[in-house]
């Protein structure tokens, strides 16, 4: 079967020189909800960026369902829908026109995509605030709109980066229900976050990244063993475990 | 969350050669962009002609001798138009890049299927509508007030598209290497006010000291402006000015359109 993602060797040097991915290689199997972890800059987003044509990689490859996301960057990114991690929105634009022309962009047509707009605003409960500019919503809301927007041209791969960072309790458990709805209905999820308790709970494999390279990976049940998910996560990173860290204190 | 809803069912989007409706969707956005400044983007310079021909038709321009016939406003407004198309262009298009950036929802159409050819033409394209409305809005105003007429619609099109997409491809350029709000305005200052000032649109090239009128030859301004001027009034500054200020824009529309292409497909400015 043809990996949803498969990156070989992914290399990205910044121009001042700094080595944000350092000869990395995944695969992401189709269906899959696939966890990547990581600390801060240990180069998720960056590979992301680099899936997702945001950043250019150095070298090697990637490939989107056995799609060249270089070479054919048109038909790669049609297949990705992205919720970054920071908002990247026109901030002064109303709901609606954010999600609308993100369709627009990806070639949907006028009635297509004022279906799949409305449908959209309505299951992330966004009715009453879709005439609102961006600037006036609440964090929780505009992270709804970003997720809104990753899904106007259904994505076969949805990459979250950090999408429940900033989110109340309540909103977070409500995404969680539906990222694992859509994740039941056959759309690859890739997802980043710090909240080892949601990627325990939503993911089935695991990826830790640290100075640029995978240096774990497999299907969550290796990583709950021995601790947790949370020592594995500490051991993979170099971090020290909480109790050591105290003794040392 | 509401409860679950069924996705509608997507129709496969076909292999593009061309994403027409990608392109639109970047002149929706840009338009919806301009539409909340329209004083800033449209009244402002509306208003700025009218108070020159106030001062050049009235107040002044009486004083001034007629310049082969053409009485000093018919003169000196399509020189007014220019600046202002110039302005106009410069504006939009510095804008819209520099705020894409600064915003980063640049990355939203980093992230589409569009080509960078895309993406340059769905940001001229509006930095061109924006010109042509601002100029036929100027040449309106002229006309009611008989401060100015039109020999030739095509020229006068040829002129304010041609120089809008050259100012039009100056701002994507700076609009990309542009870091802060000073930077933005640098080309503005120290580049296009002067050398349009001195651009022949008050005056003509012999009103010039022999030893200065190099300046006014060496100026792609002065070609722009007698162009423009060409298309409204039938006058310009020579016999083979306008030849020359038509091979000047259209050497300036390809080179700059190569040079902010190559940018492009470096990702210089837009890609990390």
């Amino acid at each position: 079967m043809t990996p949803a993602v498969c990156i070989s060797h992914l290399t990205k040097v910044y121009r001042r020189g700094t080595v944000a991915v350092d000869d990395l290689s995944m695969t992401i199997q189709p269906g899959d909800f696939f966890g990547f972890l990581g600390p801060n800059g240990a180069g998720k987003s960056t590979t992301i960026h680099c899936m997702t044509g945001i950043a250019k990689p150095t070298s090697g490859k990637i490939e989107i369902f056995g799609v060249d996301a270089v070479k054919d960057y048109r038909e790669a990114r049609r297949l990705i829908g992205l919720s970054p991690q920071e908002f990247n929105v026109d901030t002064f634009a109303k709901v609606t026109q954010i999600i609308d022309w993100m369709g627009g962009y990806f070639g949907m047509r006028t009635a297509e995509r004022k279906a799949r707009t409305e449908m959209l605003i309505e299951r992330f409960d966004l009715v009453s605030h879709a005439k609102k500019q961006f600037r006036d919503l609440s964090g929780g809301l505009k992270r709804r709109v970003i997720l809104a927007r990753a899904l106007i041209h259904d994505p076969k791969l949805l990459i979250l980066d950090e999408p429940t960072a900033g989110v109340d309790v309540e909103l977070r458990r409500d995404l969680w229900r539906y990222l694992q709805e859509l994740n039941r209905d056959g759309k690859t999820i890739l997802l980043t976050s710090h909240y080892l308790e949601e990627v325990e709970r939503l993911c089935r494999t695991i990826a830790i990244i640290n100075d640029g390279k995978i240096v774990r990976e497999g299907p969550k049940r290796d990583f709950m063993t021995g601790g947790g998910l949370e020592a594995a996560y500490l051991s993979a990173t170099g971090a020290e475990p909480d109790h050591i860290a105290a003794g040392a204190a | 969350m509401n409860a679950p809803t069924e996705f509608p069912v997507m129709t496969p989007m076909p292999p593009m050669a061309v994403n027409w409706v990608g392109l639109w969707t970047i002149i929706r956005r840009e338009f919806s962009r301009v539409m909340r400044v329209p004083i800033q983007a449209f009244l402002a310079p509306w208003i700025s002609a009218l108070l020159f021909i106030f001062i050049f038709g009235f107040v002044v321009g009486k004083r001034f001798p007629a310049i082969a016939g053409h009485r000093y406003i018919e003169f000196v407004l399509p020189g007014i138009l220019m600046i202002n198309i110039v302005n106009s262009a410069f504006l939009q298009s510095t804008s819209q890049i520099y705020f894409q950036r600064f915003l980063r929802y640049v990355e939203e159409t980093l992230v589409a299927p569009l080509s960078y050819i895309e993406m340059i033409i769905g940001s001229l394209a509006m930095t061109i509508m924006r010109s042509v409305i601002t100029a036929v809005g100027i040449l309106l105003i002229g006309v009611v007030f008989r401060a100015t007429s039109i020999d030739s619609i095509p020229g006068f099109l040829f002129w304010v598209v041609g120089v809008s997409v050259i100012f039009g491809l100056l701002g994507i350029v700076v609009g990309l290497w542009a870091n802060n709000f000073e930077q933005l305005t640098m080309l503005n200052v120290f580049f296009i006010t002067p050398l349009s000032m001195v651009g022949g649109v008050f005056n003509t090239v012999t009103m010039l000291p022999e030893w200065l009128r190099w300046l006014a030859w060496a100026n792609p301004f002065f070609y722009f402006v007698n162009g423009l001027r060409h298309s409204m009034i039938g006058y310009s500054d020579g016999t083979y000015v306008v030849p020359i200020a038509v091979a000047v824009t259209l050497a300036l529309v390809c080179a700059l359109g190569g040079f902010v292409w190559r940018l492009f497909s470096v990702g210089y400015g837009l890609r990390e």
